[in-house]
């Protein structure tokens, strides 16, 4: 009888223990960050350089690990499989708000809690520099007089690449061959050697490429000129019609269990904020052509709403999306 | 020229990135050796603490991890057939048998010494033809990779002893393994039964241990009572004699590492396989035969995988583009600290091209150091009563299997092709083939549907393609050759001849 009463005891004593670890002294050891794409990628750069600048906001350790897979649903489905005590959290991309409409998962972004929408990435549409085009406007022209002779590296459903191609094609005509890569690197490395004739890439990939000459952007996706390359002329310059869908762009977030406490979410939420806000930070995106967000609670909420509804319908209207916004009550932008 | 020597120097005499090349290196070795933990993971989780440090000091130490790694995945490969990495597997085909002739301090000596030198010519090629080199990578169009992943899938005859059509169902096994997950081009799953754990696909290396080391390890239990193998350990260090009677082989498998190496789309393991046919079809009259503990099967392997290395770097330092996933980690890294990895890194920075090769030069010769002292103790492991060594693979292989992604999921896979593997070894197929065709079967599935989609989804025009474009006819023969030696046919044409 003792026995049991000291078992209860233990047992009360014991979740008391946990809950006041959960509520008041978080964080109390090392939370697990699950970086959703591989290492040496945009995101798994900017949650490594990010992350030392929390650690000190949140004094504790924050052990990286990259779970890359599926377009990154197997490292979403593990943070949501772990419990909601905040010593998980997801680094991911913009890829989880398009899962619903691509059938690649049914749960999404608002499935889980925003910490912070770090930054966003510009999108430049480049092309190997010996080609005759010198803008989008050219290439679309070469597009509607030679339909579906050129080669667009993507890097497969619900990537970058694709998606700029559908929000195109649901303003004007761009029939290509798609060839699918690995991702950026790989499909780099084939514009570099003509293996293909145009590819959507984030800014920070291809930069290098085309200061070096190697690369010519033919725009980039944005309504003004951007002052990484100057030169570049907006996507708008071709195609009017996509003033619509911009500002548009990948991004990266930080985000927990949608059952977390208040309280965790708002240290965290502190952290990230005082972490993204730092110069060095700052400067690393700058360097990498990615615009600094840092959007916490509602507002980043709103963003993720505003993104996907944009980004969803766009596939609708290209025929891209395998279930329909309509169906999924993502609202039309 | 004399600021080339100082930054080639710059390595050897700062006292500091010394001491981090050769903690890297030493580290590294047994981050090899241990099967899961790989240096793609021990440099992605590097790069998280040498962010507060001098960008030379981060490269210092992955150079050293990454000589050490690649060459460390041969001792659990010689020592237990259970290769550290999947570029250690050709070397566990005779590696292995060395060690259950009680030559493991030869074959490990040997492995070391050629491993250097494999190196070291990696570096050479480095030095002295990357702009070139890295130029003529970019030529490698789909259709040609398609071509090497079908090149490679028919080194199948030389890795499946006996029989052929045993080998050919476990390549083909590999290959359907390899294909699990989703679609690249289309998302959708395949082979998945609607698990979201299997969406990822299932990692060779997962395949790997579970193969090598658990079916190894169930093997092994059948000869539970059996008297271990005593080891030779007088003579360690390979005579020069022996060294350089080996020389000319090294050098041609080096070169087939540095190249495949240098390719974006391959790496040391498809090179050290390779290599391994090369030797099989070049040496006619090995002391041993081939698969039974030959010293030819053990120098090929090795040298190609550390020459890839080398390889690995060049289309890194000339153009930012990576050679592996290392090499897309280091280029993490650069962005990190602030650099620029791309065509004007040479320019803009012209130190790190030079003080690289020099800290891979000092990485190899750490690496001959560290590799032959303490092979007596190493050599003490295979003498261990099978009643201690089994469980302690048996935990190697579950622990090295979870730190790979933290999935449990994938230890239950791991230990069930250990399952399947050891009623395979019982019936006579080999593992090597399956790993093949593993490595080899998302490679050919992707360059393929790649070299389709760029021709629009025409057939004629893609075969087309295969016997119009210079480098993909010499591929193309190479493949015809290769298909034709192995069957009847030659033997029928060279009766004929005669």
């Amino acid at each position: 009888m003792i026995r049991i009463l000291l078992t209860g005891l233990a047992v009360m004593v014991g979740t008391l223990g946990i809950t006041s670890e959960t509520l008041a002294d978080y964080p109390e050891r090392n939370i697990e960050g699950i970086i959703q794409w591989g290492a040496g990628g945009a995101t798994d750069n900017v949650a490594r350089s990010l992350t030392p600048h929390v650690e000190k906001a949140l004094d504790t350790d924050i052990v990286l690990n990259n779970r890359p897979g599926g377009t990154g649903v197997i490292g979403m489905n593990a943070v949501m499989h772990k419990p909601a005590n905040g010593y998980t959290l997801l680094y991911g991309a913009e890829n989880p708000q398009l899962y619903p409409v691509l059938d690649l998962a049914s749960y999404d972004y608002s499935d889980m809690t925003p910490i912070n929408i770090i930054g966003q990435g510009l999108v430049v549409i480049a092309a190997p520099a010996d080609k005759d085009w010198d803008n989008l406007g050219d290439l679309l022209d070469y597009a509607h007089q030679h339909p579906g002779e050129l080669r667009m590296g993507s890097t497969g459903k619900g990537g970058l690449p694709d998606t700029v191609l559908a929000m195109i094609n649901s303003v004007d005509s761009l029939d290509v061959r798609n060839v699918t890569f690995g991702g950026d690197g790989p499909g780099i490395t084939a514009l570099l050697g003509g293996h293909i004739d145009f590819m959507p890439l984030s800014l920070a990939g291809a930069q290098e490429q085309i200061e070096a000459g190697r690369l010519k952007p033919l725009a980039v996706v944005a309504k003004e000129p951007v002052d990484a390359l100057p030169d570049a002329p907006p996507i708008t310059q071709a195609l009017p019609e996509m003033e619509s869908y911009l500002p548009w762009g990948p991004f990266w977030a930080v985000s927990v269990h949608k059952d977390t406490p208040d309280q965790i979410v708002k240290t965290l939420s502190e952290a990230y904020r005082k972490g993204v806000a730092n110069r060095e930070f700052q400067q690393f995106l700058k360097n990498n052509g990615a615009e600094p967000l840092n959007l916490q609670g509602e507002e980043a909420r709103d963003f993720l709403k505003n993104w996907q509804s944009v980004t969803a319908w766009a596939l609708e209207n290209a025929g891209s999306a395998k279930v329909s916004p309509e169906e999924l009550g993502i609202p039309k932008p | 020229m004399p600021e080339t020597v100082s930054y080639f120097l710059m390595a050897w005499t700062d006292p500091s990135l010394l001491l981090l090349t050769a903690a890297g290196t030493l580290a590294g070795i047994y981050v090899g050796a241990l099967p899961g933990l790989s240096v793609t993971m021990a440099t992605s989780i590097l790069i998280s603490f040498t962010f507060a440090w001098d960008i030379n000091q981060a490269l210092a130490l992955i150079v050293g991890i990454y000589c050490g790694g690649v060459y460390g995945g041969s001792r659990t490969a010689i020592l237990l057939n259970i290769p550290g990495a999947p570029s250690a597997v050709a070397t566990s085909f005779d590696g292995y048998p060395l060690a259950q002739r009680g030559e493991v301090g030869q074959a490990i000596g040997l492995s070391t010494v050629m491993s250097v030198i494999g190196g070291l010519i990696g570096v050479l090629v480095l030095a002295s033809v990357a702009p070139f080199l890295a130029e003529m990578s970019l030529q490698f169009a789909p259709r040609d990779y398609f071509l090497i992943a079908g090149l490679g899938l028919l080194l199948v005859g030389s890795l499946s002893a006996q029989s052929l059509a045993r080998g050919i169902f476990a390549a083909a096994l590999g290959g359907v393994i390899g294909l699990i997950g989703l679609d690249p081009v289309t998302a959708e799953p395949r082979f998945t039964l609607g698990f979201t754990n299997l969406m990822g696909g299932i990692h060779y290396v997962v395949v790997m241990i579970g193969m090598f080391g658990v079916a190894e390890a169930l093997f092994q239990l059948h000869q539970l009572n059996a008297e271990t193998v005593r080891q030779k350990v007088d003579r360690i260090v390979p005579s020069l004699n022996l060294v350089l009677k080996f020389l000319p082989l090294s050098i041609r498998t080096s070169i087939i590492g540095v190249i495949v190496g240098a390719l974006p789309g391959t790496g040391g393991d498809i090179a050290s396989l390779f290599a391994y046919d090369h030797a099989k079809r070049s040496v006619k009259n090995p002391a041993q035969p081939f698969g039974k503990g030959a010293y030819e099967g053990l120098v090929a392997p090795e040298t190609a995988n550390n020459a890839a290395v080398g390889g690995a770097y060049v289309p890194m330092l000339t153009l930012g583009m990576p050679g592996d996933a290392v090499t897309a980690i280091i280029i993490g890294a650069l962005v990190i600290h602030g650099l620029n990895p791309g065509p004007m890194l040479m320019i803009q920075t012209p130190h790190i091209f030079w003080f690289t090769v020099g800290n891979l030069v000092l990485a190899n010769l750490f690496l001959l150091i560290f590799g032959l002292t303490g092979i007596r103790i190493f050599a003490r492991i295979v003498e261990l009563p099978r009643a201690i060594l089994i469980p302690t693979i048996m935990v190697l292989c579950v622990v090295g299997t979870y730190s790979l992604n933290s999935s449990m999921t994938e230890v239950y896979w791991m230990l069930g092709f250990g399952l399947v593997g050891y009623f395979m070894k019982i019936y006579g197929f080999q593992m090597g083939p399956v790993i093949l065709g593993v490595i080899l079967g998302p490679l050919m599935d992707k360059s393929y549907r790649q070299a389709m989609s760029s021709v629009g989804n025409d057939g004629t025009a893609f075969l087309l393609d295969l016997v119009t474009n210079p480098l993909s006819l010499i591929l193309t023969s190479a493949v015809i050759l290769l298909l034709l030696s192995n069957t009847p046919l030659r033997r029928v044409l060279s009766r004929r001849s005669r």
